[in-house]
């Protein structure tokens, strides 16, 4: 008896978690309906959007952008889940609960696939894998919260859509909101009046918050990170024989035609080094700005329940490419860890 | 047509047709998949190797797609 006790509860919870869930999603809905708001289409923007006119430090050009309080959001995010587990583990238990837990886990499972690719050099490699995978999962994470790019400031002159000013509980906002019926309705009966005028500019919503890695600077700064430390432990595993990887000339001399093959192959090499930058950086950056497209057009197309779908499967997409952004830099650093006669080859 | 509308149709063609790459890399990430999985069923222990190095083969064959990505991705929204 008293070991079904808790199992009712805990069932209980998630109905009641459902039917709040389902209470807020049904009132937010008709809310919307309520107050006539059709679903929009967002403005889309691929750079990341600054907030205020006024460079910093007064540099031309270099402004506060969004991206940057995503890149904030997810670094505070990393800084906690360290000082949680900081706690975890200074008050002395074996078995870590709670968050601590978690992150034990996913540490625990990232050292082996590290051990299993690198060996000895573990110790070396593993910090730069858990390190990136747990940053880009926060960052990829924190984007699928409500509020992240649909509130934010208001920026006229840009955009398709008409303002609108709302009072809700007494607090006083704007809205974004399609009135192209009306516009459509107005230029008919008018289009002799309006044709000599200026062409017509809305609004558009520039989010306080977007997710880091749909911003290209983000994501390169990290492939650039990421491949100059394979360098880096590629020097400190061979010494300078690292070098001979790409500037083969071991058997130009007594085996003339492989020695030259090799030679070539030693320079493709490092073509491939330079293209793993720009393939790193796309592949994160596509996927992530992609996602948000995604989630923009699905929620234009069905406001209801369907994005649901979408944000799952962002949900999975963020986790696989932090996972596999961290699990290419691992293995990149285990083969430049590895002399040139026994490395495997794999290209970018 | 006026040289706005002719720039937003090209706009959208070009995205589309930038996307055409991406049927390899379809192909590319279904045959790796088939490989992994039969290789999973013959081998059911070395599952968690060969899945790691199913993900690796996954992200190189989808990063030639990510490429069509984000050329129609610029195309739609830089340009």
């Amino acid at each position: 008896m008293s070991e079904q006790k808790p199992k009712t509860r805990t069932w209980a919870r998630w109905v009641v978690l459902a039917a709040i869930l389902l209470g807020a999603f049904l009132f937010t809905g008709f809310f919307g309906i309520g107050l006539n708001i059709k679903p929009i289409m967002p403005e889309v923007f691929l750079p990341g959007e600054a907030l205020s006119n006024t460079p910093i430090f007064g540099i031309e050009g270099f402004f506060i952008t969004n991206t940057f309080w995503g890149m904030v959001g997810a670094d505070l995010v990393v800084f906690l889940l360290a000082f949680g587990v900081y706690r975890g583990v200074k008050s002395g238990k074996m078995v870590l609960t709670g968050i601590s837990g978690a992150v034990e886990a996913l540490l625990e499972a990232l050292q082996n696939m590290t051990e299993g690719t690198a060996g000895k050099w573990t110790k070396i490699i593993f910090p730069w894998f858990a390190t990136i995978t747990l940053l880009v999962l926060a960052a990829n994470w924190l984007g699928l919260l409500p509020g992240v790019e649909t509130i934010g400031l208001l920026h006229e002159g840009h955009g398709e859509y008409a303002v609108r000013e709302m009072n809700f509980l007494g607090m006083e906002f704007s809205t974004i909101w399609d009135d192209s019926a009306e516009m459509a309705a107005d230029a008919h009966g008018e289009e002799a009046v309006h044709a000599g005028e200026e062409e017509y500019h809305g609004a558009a919503i520039v989010p306080f918050f977007r997710p880091v890695s749909t911003d290209l600077n983000f994501t390169f700064a990290l492939a650039l990170v990421a491949v100059v430390m394979v360098q880096v432990i590629g020097f400190r595993a061979l010494g300078w024989g690292y070098l001979t990887k790409f500037w083969n000339t071991k058997h130009f001399f007594d085996k003339p035609i492989f020695g030259f093959i090799d030679f070539g192959v030693g320079l493709l090499e490092l073509v491939s080094e330079i293209s793993k930058i720009l393939s790193f950086a796309f592949r994160l950056f596509g996927n992530l700005f992609a996602g948000a497209v995604l989630i923009f057009v699905m929620g234009s197309l069905v406001p209801f329940f369907v994005p649901a779908m979408f944000y799952m499967l962002e949900l999975f997409v963020g986790m696989i490419q932090a996972i596999v952004f961290g699990m290419l830099t691992m293995t990149f650093m285990a083969q430049a860890t590895q002399s040139h006669g026994d490395h495997d080859e794999a290209h970018a | 047509m006026d040289l706005a509308a002719a720039t937003i149709l090209g706009k959208l063609i070009g995205a589309g047709l930038a996307m055409i790459g991406a049927i390899g890399a379809g192909a590319g990430i279904g045959i790796v998949t088939s490989g992994a999985v039969q290789a999973m069923g013959r081998n059911p222990d070395a599952a968690g190797n060969i899945q790691t190095n199913m993900i690796l083969g996954i992200a190189f064959a989808e990063a030639v797609a990510i490429y069509c990505l984000v050329v129609a991705l610029l195309i739609l929204f830089v340009f």
